[in-house]
C-alpha cells in the first residue's frame, strides 16, 4: 500500500509542481480565465494522451520499449523542458511589463504562440508521469493486493490534491515577488530534470550505434563522482535527481546541456527585450 | 539545433561493427533473473530486458542512465556506457517492495 501511495505521488510531483505554479501565476495575471481555461484544457489532453501511451505500451510494448518509443519520449522530453524555459521567460517578463505597464499590441500579437506553449506544457507534464501511473495501476489492479495497491494509490492522489492546495495557500501566504522568485527556481530546476531525462534516454540509444569512439566518451565517461556525497542511485537521491536533473556521475554531455539550460535562462532572464517564442 | 541533423544521420545508418557483448535480464513481476550481472569494466555492453510477469515493469536505474517501461511479454534492449569497476544497483520502479538487483562492473 505505502509502494503504490510512494509511485503515485513521485510520478505525480512534476505534473503538481508544473501546473500549481503555473496556476499560481496565472490566477494573478489579467486574462487569468482565458489563460487558466487553457492550462485545464491541457491538462486534459494531457490524461487523454496519458491514457493513450499507457495503452500504446499494452498493445504495441515492442514498439514502445523499442528504439522509436524512445525517441519518442526524449524527444517528449526534451520539448516539456524547453516549453518550461520559455514559461519562465514569459514570467519574467511579463512581471516586469506589468510593473512598468506597458503591454503592446505587438505583445499580444506574440501572446498566441505562448498560449499554445502553455497547453501543451501541462499536456506534457501530465502525459509523461501520467502514462507511468496508469501503467502502474493497470498492473496493480492484476495484483493478488488490488484493493490495497489502489486504496494507496487513491491515497497518494488525495496527497497529490493536498500538495496543490497547499502550493496555492502558499502563494497567497507567501509574500508575492518571493514566491515568485521560488516558482521560477522551481519550474528551472523541472526544466532541467526533464532534460536530463532525455538526455538520458537519447544516448541509450546513441550507444547502441556504431559512432565514433570519442562520441561515446563524451556521452558516456563521468566527469566526477559525487555519489558519495548524495548517490542518485537512493531513494532520496533518485526523487532529487529526478526533479532537478542531479546527477552523481554526469556525463560531459549531461554537464554541458545543464549548464547551457540553466545559462540559457538566467540570459534570457536578463534580457527581457529579446523574443523567445 | 545543429546536432538535430546529425542525430538523423545516425539514426539513419545501421548498426555495424562488432556485436556488443550482450547479458539477458528476466523481471517476473518484480523479481530479477539474474539478480546480478558481472559485466567488464570500460565496454559498452548491451542488457536484453524480458519481461515475463504478469504486469508491466519499469526498469530503472540512475546510476546506469536507465529508464524502460515494459508491458507483460515485451522484451527489449538497453545499451549501457562504458562502466568505471563498481556496483550499479537497479531496481523495478513498479514493485519497490520487491529488492531490485545489480550490475558489477569489473
Amino acid at each position: 500500500m505505502e509502494q503504490a501511495l510512494l509511485i503515485v505521488w513521485r510520478e505525480s510531483v512534476e505534473a503538481l509542481l508544473v501546473i500549481g505554479l503555473l496556476y499560481a501565476w496565472l490566477s494573478r495575471q489579467p486574462q487569468r480565465r482565458r489563460h487558466l481555461r487553457l492550462l485545464w484544457a491541457g491538462v486534459a489532453g494531457g490524461a487523454a494522451l496519458a491514457g493513450l501511451l499507457a495503452t500504446l505500451m499494452l498493445l504495441a510494448g515492442s514498439w514502445m520499449s523499442g528504439p522509436a518509443g524512445e525517441w519518442f519520449q526524449a524527444a517528449m522530453s526534451a520539448l516539456a523542458s524547453l516549453l518550461v524555459l520559455q514559461m519562465v521567460v514569459w514570467m519574467a517578463r511579463n512581471g516586469r511589463q506589468l510593473r512598468h505597464d506597458l503591454e503592446s499590441r505587438a505583445e499580444q500579437a506574440v501572446s498566441q504562440g505562448r498560449h499554445a506553449a502553455l497547453a501543451l506544457l501541462a499536456a506534457l507534464a501530465v502525459a509523461r508521469e501520467g502514462s507511468e501511473i496508469a501503467l502502474f495501476l493497470y498492473g496493480a489492479s492484476g495484483s493478488a493486493s488490488a484493493s490495497q495497491m489502489l486504496g494507496g494509490a487513491l491515497l497518494g492522489g488525495l496527497l497529490g490534491a493536498a500538495s496543490f492546495a497547499l502550493l496555492q495557500a502558499g502563494s497567497r501566504l507567501l509574500d508575492w515577488r518571493r514566491f515568485f522568485a521560488i516558482s521560477e527556481t522551481l519550474l528551472l530546476l523541472l526544466g532541467g530534470a526533464m532534460l536530463m531525462n532525455a538526455l538520458d534516454r537519447a544516448s541509450g540509444q546513441l550507444m547502441g550505434m556504431d559512432l565514433p569512439e570519442q562520441l561515446y566518451a563524451w556521452l558516456g565517461d563521468p566527469l566526477w563522482d559525487s555519489s558519495a556525497w548524495l548517490d542518485d542511485g537512493s531513494r532520496l537521491g533518485g526523487l532529487i535527481a529526478g526533479l532537478t536533473g542531479y546527477r552523481a556521475m554526469p556525463s560531459a554531455a549531461a554537464a554541458l546541456l545543464l549548464a547551457g539550460f540553466w545559462l540559457l535562462a538566467w540570459y534570457w532572464r536578463r534580457a527581457p527585450r529579446q523574443c523567445v517564442a | 539545433m545543429r546536432t538535430l541533423p546529425t542525430l538523423l544521420l545516425a539514426l539513419a545508418l545501421p548498426a555495424a561493427g562488432a556485436p556488443l557483448p550482450s547479458y539477458q535480464l528476466e523481471i517476473r513481476d518484480g523479481h530479477f533473473t539474474p539478480p546480478s550481472l558481472a559485466v567488464p569494466a570500460g565496454q559498452r555492453f548491451k542488457v536484453i530486458v524480458h519481461n515475463r510477469g504478469q504486469g508491466p515493469v519499469e526498469f530503472e536505474s540512475l546510476p546506469l542512465r536507465v529508464e524502460k517501461v515494459l508491458g507483460p511479454g515485451v522484451s527489449s534492449f538497453v545499451v549501457i556506457h562504458p562502466l568505471k569497476p563498481g556496483r550499479y544497483d537497479f531496481f523495478d520502479e513498479f514493485h519497490l517492495d520487491l529488492p531490485g538487483g545489480f550490475i558489477e562492473a569489473q
